[in-house]
């Protein structure tokens, strides 16, 4: 970014608004084609019933449950980015943030639909809010379920106002940027940023203290979703290590989905001088130390089955390797744990192609992961009289990449309609322009 | 009643605004507003601003989403009364995970209420002596000025290196 002035950084962030080529609307189209062909499988599983779905006994969490824990993971690298890394002060961070929050925004949004698809009967979900009743029923507060329900839905909120609270004066600038309607658009959402000292001396503050609270929140939300599995009582999901690895699982999926998604949107956008091979390079550096945690986890889960002395648990392990999903299972070992140590070497790490190529099979890995651990687990369980194999139907697999188009279509629409990289925040890492000093080289 | 006049300086370069922030604080002038496309660095500390109030709201929310969330936990569960895992109605381990959720949740929604009200946002109207450069690279400080003091600030912030001064009402 050395060499760009600030006018620099508007002129390049504010065009990415400008209007779009037929290929972008192709995509839309093509997404949007995808959303709706998911959402009519939905309301044809609401009219039909759950038999659907390939649930049934004995894994009656299936590809719902599975994607679920994948979007809830890919949102996690958001708010790593966002939070964690403004906390330690890690500038690579700046001109992905903003994308990375939106991803999370999008990603928590998905990961939130996916437990009312698996509700069967969804227009009651409403039952497990808290609310007085006649009947005089609450939820239960000792339930992981509902640990659950109250981790994302705060986790979606503190989201979306942590993103919003960061777009505000990148929003003033838009508006100052734009004429007519969306000036009027921009205008509003800004709520009349003037980038006065007192607005940026609070706004600072409330930044700071956002970062203070997501950070705990980031690892509280992976924890309780891996207590979903870890409070029962099924060989597989019964483990300590469950929260951390979790979370470190969530974290190495998250940055592979922003490999996935940045690659090819600094390309599209002429962005390369703002998310530059050095920020890329430092996302892949955070995915050699995931994948090593990811992979340390692979290796405790094996020691501890075997170290507890339970039966049950240690055939349960040996048929994840050996039985009905082995081939999932040493795929998503290559993807999560294997691929990634290629980062190790400088030119895999500074090639483009090669990064955007680690960063699916992560995400397929990743994906694998949850498979492994959440239909394995069940479909061989203590009894054998009642292990069964699961595969999905139709449906699940149409919903699925309904949620992928849904993703990705909503991260379309964001690049075109907002600053997708934080002109403020890049600014921030550039030299104020000074008296006497040379002015920057433009671009 | 007539509004007093301020004086608008519009500088391309953050050492010459701040330059002419001091010199005007020396010369007994009184800093309305700086308008700035980032938080500068030292401009606070050159208008000698405290610490940002909206510390105090994220502190009554995560204390109150404290409270809230265990009494939530622990209403709910009396009314149920309905033993499950072996644990007692009052398990005070679970209402934990409640607990803590429910104090970041209110922590960030009082942050973000505490910042919008002491910014005075939102908004339906920019102020007056804005000007949409500075939103780009373009820093600006408005002073109040009695009509006697009108000349002498205008070539403080001259002499300070502003592109522009001009009053405003």
């Amino acid at each position: 970014m050395e060499g760009l002035s600030y006018k620099d950084v508007n002129r390049q962030v504010l065009r990415t608004l400008s209007p779009p080529g037929r290929f972008y609307y192709l995509l839309v189209g093509l997404f949007l084609t995808g959303v709706v062909y998911g959402a009519s499988c939905w309301a044809y599983q609401i009219l039909t019933g759950m038999g659907v779905a390939g649930v049934t006994h004995p894994v009656m969490w299936g590809f719902y449950l599975v994607n679920f824990v994948f979007w809830v993971g890919i949102a996690h690298s958001g708010t790593l980015i966002s939070a964690i890394l403004f906390l330690l002060r890690a500038r690579w961070r700046t001109p992905i943030a903003r994308s990375a929050e939106a991803m999370t925004v999008f990603a928590v949004m998905i990961a939130g639909l996916f437990p009312f698809i698996h509700l069967g009967r969804v227009w009651i979900f409403y039952w497990i809010l808290p609310y007085p009743n006649q009947r005089n029923l609450w939820p239960n507060f000792q339930s992981p379920l509902i640990f659950d329900m109250i981790a994302i839905s705060t986790y979606l909120t503190v989201s979306v106002l942590f993103w919003f609270t960061g777009l505000i004066p990148d929003l003033a600038a838009a508006r100052d940027h734009s004429t007519g309607l969306r000036k009027k658009i921009y205008g509003f959402f800004s709520l009349g940023w003037a980038g006065t000292h007192h607005q940026w001396r609070h706004h600072g503050a409330a930044y700071l203290f956002f970062a203070a609270l997501a950070t705990p929140l980031v690892i509280s939300v992976h924890s309780v979703v891996s207590w979903d599995f870890a409070l029962s009582l099924v060989p597989g999901w019964h483990s300590t290590i469950f929260a951390p690895y979790f979370v470190a699982g969530a974290i190495h999926s998250g940055l592979a989905m922003v490999l996935t998604l940045l690659i090819p949107l600094r390309r599209i956008f002429r962005v390369e001088n703002l998310i530059t091979p050095r920020t890329l390079e430092s996302i892949a550096k955070t995915i050699i130390l995931t994948g090593l945690i990811v992979g340390y986890s692979y290796g405790v889960e094996y020691f501890m089955a075997w170290y507890s002395g339970n039966r049950v648990e240690r055939d349960s392990f040996i048929w994840r390797a050996i039985g009905d999903y082995a081939p999932q299972f040493w795929v998503m070992v290559v993807c999560n744990s294997i691929a990634p140590l290629a980062f190790f070497f400088k030119k895999v790490r500074t090639h483009t192609g090669l990064l955007f190529g680690i960063s699916i099979l992560v995400n397929i890995g990743m994906w694998l992961e949850r498979f492994v651990i959440i239909v394995g687990s069940k479909a061989h369980d203590y009894n054998p009289y009642s292990w069964g194999l699961y595969s999905p139907t139709w449906v699940e697999i149409s919903i699925m990449l309904g949620s992928f188009c849904l993703f990705f279509f909503l991260f379309f629409l964001f690049v075109k309609f907002l600053p997708s990289v934080s002109i403020t925040e890049v600014k921030e890492g550039l030299k104020p322009p000074l008296r006497g000093k040379e002015e920057p080289r433009g671009v | 009643m007539a509004s007093r006049p301020e004086l608008l300086g519009i500088f391309a370069h953050a050492d010459a605004l701040l330059a002419a922030i001091s010199r005007l604080k020396e010369s007994g002038g009184s800093i309305r507003t700086v308008f700035s496309p980032v938080p500068l660095h030292g401009l606070q500390e050159a208008l000698k601003t405290r610490p940002s109030p909206v510390r105090y709201g994220t502190l009554l929310g995560a204390i109150l989403g404290v409270l809230g969330g265990f009494s939530l936990a622990a209403y709910s569960n009396l009314q149920w009364e309905f033993i499950t895992g072996g644990k007692p109605v009052l398990a005070w381990i679970p209402f934990v995970v409640v607990g803590f959720e429910f104090s970041i949740l209110l922590g960030v929604l009082f942050t973000v209420g505490s910042m919008l009200i002491i910014s005075r946002l939102p908004r339906f109207h920019l102020p007056g002596p804005y000007d949409p450069r500075f939103s780009v690279d373009r820093f600006g400080v408005l002073v109040d000025c009695r009509e006697e003091e009108k000349e002498m600030f205008s070539s403080i912030l001259r002499d300070s290196g502003a592109e522009e001064v001009r009053e405003v009402r």
